[in-house]
């Protein structure tokens, strides 16, 4: 069987440097895999373990994206795909899709089974991998947490929302939605690491694709940012600094709202 | 055909009724019709066959001018692969300016499709809805993992949203609907897949959007004792727990209990924050709250900007204090 996973790199987050103008300071700001990823690859080395599977990897970026091909090669994967085109760059969902479908008709027609992370953590719409599947014509399933049965023809799984439990099965070729944190992602073994840095990588341009410039990037984008700004509501609440002051004082204050 | 107005997903929860959201989304959606020349508002409603009379009233009173009805009983649950076919059928045949739906795992698995097929656009977990320039929809959300916002413009029509429930008010006006019936083939659509079972999960917790005071922890708790700390001043204050997107990530809360853009927008009498720093992902869920107030060691935190009452420390020294007091506070008032 054939499974490809799509990965993300994005800012780590959880330390963001700021610009003087209230900007996120891209340069200054560490990339690394969007954490789910990983977990959408251990889902795939765990199918790979229970039905001999061939794991391809693809992620979208400049050639900076390298580091979390490797990575995802030094955890166990087989191949790595980079698509990598100054043409790709500023595409929004609609794009992002088309270029990711593109990838799959052109490169890996022949996939089963195509995994994504519910979301990525820099945009959170975890929208992707359901606009993935639209664009091919063939099923998704998110929300997953937890693979139940495997066969060379479908796949059945658990997907769980708030309110509900549903054993779902499916034929192939689908798309599968893992949740965060359901599976712990391996750490690479040394061997791993040996496979990854000598591994090299494919690169796919937009002609790869057969796509033309008018379906991606900024021009292949029917969404576009009109301007960023930080939150400036304020409250202009009482702050108080718990070592200089009264707790009763604060305490008082408290008991006015609760 | 020239996009015309506003369409609306009427979206259902497991016991046939309209979700809150819709009637949100449609109260927002009078005040864009507003900036747009009056164009319809129009609710797009899919579940069995059955009388809609008193649902199409409903919707009527909070802003529907035509509530669009697909029914079928086939159509009774929630099917992803019919429901997204359907609504995206409808979105082609009276073709909108602008389509609005909630942003429920069931919304959004619908929006992802729609705008697939439409090749358009779609801005998803908005924090507010205006009309901008050239009569286009501006959708603002936050951006970079939360930290910042962003205002977005879509170029194709239709502009499609999705929007958290709470985010908008749901405000009832003088108005009726008029229900338009529609039939659709559904033995047409592929449906390849099964689902073997269902379990409805019993609710251990009360949704956080229905409590009158929250205690969220967030990465300042998720170490030692924090998160034992919120339990215990939550009981004291009859009050429910949550948490930051750093706190389901550290496996401190569940899903259910996520405030933010990618969890839940709740508006509790009171919101405590504690160890939450306040980016703008968790703001957006916790402005509609009466008082807040934030407990935090970084006097620099962006939370404290929002609070009501801000407290910064240590919160593994100030939370037991405060604990103390309100025992000793109920104790006095039981004398």
């Amino acid at each position: 069987m054939n499974i490809t996973v799509f990965i993300k790199q994005i800012p780590d987050t959880n330390d963001v440097k700021w610009t003087e103008n209230n900007n996120i300071d891209r340069i200054q700001t560490d990339s690394i895999m969007n954490p789910v990823d990983k977990t959408a690859i251990e889902a795939a080395l765990r199918i790979k373990e229970a039905n001999n599977s061939k794991i391809t990897i693809v992620t979208m970026g400049p050639k900076k994206a390298e580091a979390v091909l490797k990575e995802a090669i030094a955890m166990g994967a087989d191949e790595a795909i980079l698509l990598c085109d100054s043409k790709f760059a500023g595409s929004d969902t609609l794009a992002t899709s088309k270029i990711l479908a593109a990838s799959i008709k052109e490169i890996l027609p022949d996939t089963d089974i195509l995994i994504f992370g519910k979301s990525a953590a820099d945009g959170e719409t975890g929208q992707t991998g359901p606009c993935v599947a639209a664009r091919l014509n063939i099923p998704f399933i998110s929300d997953i947490t937890d693979i139940i049965e495997i066969t060379d023809k479908d796949i059945t799984v658990n997907s769980e929302t708030e309110n509900e439990k549903n054993i779902i099965k499916c034929q192939y070729p689908l798309v599968l939605c893992i949740n965060n944190y359901i599976y712990k992602p391996r750490l690479p073994r040394i061997a791993g690491y040996i496979k990854a840095k000598d591994y090299i990588y494919k690169t796919f341009t937009i002609e790869d694709l057969k796509l033309t410039s008018g379906e991606t990037g900024i021009k292949g984008s029917p969404t576009y940012v009109s301007q960023i700004f930080k939150c400036e509501d304020t409250r202009n609440g009482k702050i108080f600094d718990y070592k200089t002051t009264d707790f009763t004082q604060i305490y008082e204050e408290i008991q006015k709202v609760i | 055909m020239e996009p015309n107005g506003i369409l609306i997903y009427a979206q259902k929860n497991q016991e046939g009724r309209i979700e809150p959201v819709v009637f949100e989304l449609l109260s927002k959606a009078r005040s864009l019709k507003e900036k747009l020349w009056n164009q319809r508002i129009m609710v797009c409603l899919i579940g069995e066959r059955k009388n809609y009379d008193s649902i199409v009233n409903e919707l009527g009173k909070y802003g529907a001018d035509e509530v669009v009805i697909v029914s079928d009983d086939r159509l009774k649950d929630y099917n992803k692969i019919y429901h997204s076919e359907i609504f995206t059928q409808i979105a082609k045949k009276y073709p909108p300016r602008i389509i609005l739906i909630g942003a429920t795992p069931q919304g959004k698995e619908i929006a992802a499709y729609t705008s697939t097929k439409l090749e358009t656009g779609l801005t998803a977990d908005c924090t507010n809805l205006d009309i901008g320039e050239n009569y286009l929809l501006l959708s603002t959300r936050p951006t970079f993992g939360g930290q910042m916002t962003a205002d977005i413009l879509c170029k194709t029509f239709p502009q499609m949203a999705t929007v958290q429930q709470n985010i908008f008010q749901a405000i009832k006006k003088e108005n009726t609907a008029r229900a338009i019936f529609n039939w659709i083939d559904i033995d047409k659509i592929e449906n390849k897949i099964e689902i073997i079972k269902t379990i409805q999960k019993e609710k251990h917790n009360k949704d956080i959007r229905e409590a009158e005071i929250i205690i969220a922890g967030g990465q300042g708790a998720c170490q030692e004792n924090g998160f034992a700390l919120i339990y215990e001043l939550a009981k004291k204050l009859n009050g429910a727990v949550a948490g930051s997107r750093e706190a389901y990530e550290k496996g401190y809360i569940t899903k259910s209990q996520q405030v933010g853009q990618s969890g839940k927008v709740v508006a509790p009498k009171v919101y405590i924050a504690i160890g939450i720093s306040g980016a703008d992902q968790h703001l957006t869920g916790i402005k509609n709250s009466g008082k807040i107030i934030a407990i935090n060691k970084d006097k620099n935190a962006p939370i404290f900007k929002y609070a009501d009452i801000g407290i910064i420390g240590d919160l593994f020294e100030i939370l037991p204090r405060l604990i103390n007091e309100i025992d000793i506070d109920k104790e006095e008032k039981n004398e």
